[in-house]
């Protein structure tokens, strides 16, 4: 996957957990239910528990926050930096969600669908991000990834790979 | 002649240097771009230690399983008068709370271990029985679902050790009893003795018949058809609940709160209505 669609493809998820994590946030404030699946009872359980705020903050907002930063590293210009900051923050969503599903399955034993979708969103992104650091890119740092170095195009202008 | 094999020794030597350094400078790339993954991987590494000791730090800070409220020895006499004033003069008919001639029910599915049936129960519950219950417009099933009790006996004996208090009309008593004193969850509290604790602190209760109403299989039966009957609503999560008009139609309850008892109070009344 070229890093251009790999970001491209992390933009997309980024923005849909935004849009899941922005909807449980004014239903929060709201105070109005959550549209939910076929049983209708788990996500009000897990939304009005002692579990669905941290500190006094709603753990919705946290989210939102957490999505929008997320957001803003995949934003600013390629660099090692910016690739690190977004496997951080992905891995801070991550571990955040793995502990909010722990509280629904063993406390609350009820699940939210859409606590859970966000669970799946910042888990693929972690994985994303993950792999994106690690690979590290021709583009920002200037250097070709052995991928791009080697082939027949191997001649071609550093530019020409992402083109 | 000798020229030509000069050149070609000339070039020989001069391939070779390339290729001496052409190798060179791939394994220099090569220790490079090993430095820079371990760098990166003692990042990652670094950043996901961070994370786990922040996790482990907010279970402990919240509670490792849910937050309870076990009250201790001396408090016990205080928790038993509380559910006294609350239940006390209702009338209480096997699982059910209040005339039994009340224009509404409200089936109530619940886990005695379960925390957020706890939340209810000492919630928005004690508003709704003095507002309604005791005022005779409200009646409450109570109805077993199993979903906090780890193991399947377990979940049975508790269940019908709430129901064969329902045989002396108190069953409503140990459910209170059991949910104020509950105790940390998957901690394995519920034991014959917590049991008996609790039947022990139900003013009035025939010790005995409760013992022997115990083994009574038509309770047995009751907990596995409870099951059936919030398998049949579509109930997965407890507390969930349905009302209707008594003998009527039953409807699934939403509610927004478990602690405030808003979203009982509009649907008793919309139920009255109907």
């Amino acid at each position: 996957m070229s890093s251009r669609r790999l970001r491209i493809t992390l933009l997309v998820l980024t923005v849909i957990g935004l849009g899941v994590a922005s909807y449980l946030t004014y239903i929060h404030y709201a105070g109005i239910k959550p549209l939910c699946g076929r049983n209708g009872g788990g996500c009000e359980i897990v939304q009005t528990s002692e579990y669905s705020k941290l500190a006094g903050v709603p753990v919705a907002l946290i989210g939102l926050i957490g999505y929008v930063t997320i957001l803003g590293s995949l934003l600013a210009p390629e660099t090692e930096t910016s690739r690190f900051a977004t496997v951080a923050l992905t891995v801070v969503g991550f571990g955040f969600s793995a502990y909010l599903t722990y509280r629904e399955l063993f406390s609350i034993h009820n699940i939210c669908e859409w606590c859970v979708s966000s669970a799946v969103i910042v888990t693929v992104l972690m994985c994303l991000a993950t792999w994106r650091f690690l690979r590290g890119d021709a583009a920002a740092s200037g250097t070709p990834t052995q991928a791009e170095i080697g082939g027949p195009e191997a001649g071609a202008p550093l530019g020409a790979a992402h083109s | 002649m000798s020229t030509v094999e000069d050149d070609e020794q000339d070039l020989t030597r001069k391939q070779r240097r390339e290729q001496a350094r052409a190798k060179r400078k791939e394994l220099e790339q090569a220790e490079a771009a090993s430095a820079v993954r371990r760098t990166r991987l003692t990042q990652l590494g670094i950043v996901v230690a961070i994370v786990v000791v922040i996790i482990i730090a907010v279970v402990i800070a919240t509670g490792g399983g849910a937050k309870k409220g076990v009250p201790k020895a001396s408090e016990l006499p205080k928790v038993s008068s509380e559910v006294t004033s609350l239940v006390g003069g209702i009338p209480q008919n096997g699982n059910t709370l209040g005339n039994p001639n009340a224009p509404v029910t409200l089936q109530y599915f619940g886990d005695l271990e379960c925390p957020i049936c706890r939340d209810f129960t000492l919630g928005a519950l004690p508003s709704l029985i003095q507002k309604y219950v005791r005022g005779g417009t409200l009646k409450i099933e109570y109805l077993s679902l199993e979903t906090a009790t780890k193991e399947p006996e377990t979940f049975k004996t508790q269940q019908i050790a709430a129901l064969a208090a329902g045989k002396q009309q108190k069953m409503w008593d140990y459910i209170e009893l059991f949910y104020h004193e509950q105790g940390e969850e998957d901690s394995g509290y519920v034991t014959e003795s917590y049991l008996q604790k609790l039947a022990q602190q139900v003013p009035g209760l025939n010790l005995t018949t409760w013992t022997s109403a115990r083994s009574d299989a038509e309770l047995a039966n009751s907990v596995t058809s409870d099951g059936q009957a919030a398998n049949n609503a579509g109930f997965t999560g407890t507390p969930s609940f349905l009302i209707g008009k008594t003998g009527g139609r039953m409807q699934k309850l939403e509610y927004s709160s478990l602690t405030e008892p808003a979203s009982f109070d509009s649907a008793i009344e919309s139920a009255l209505k109907a």
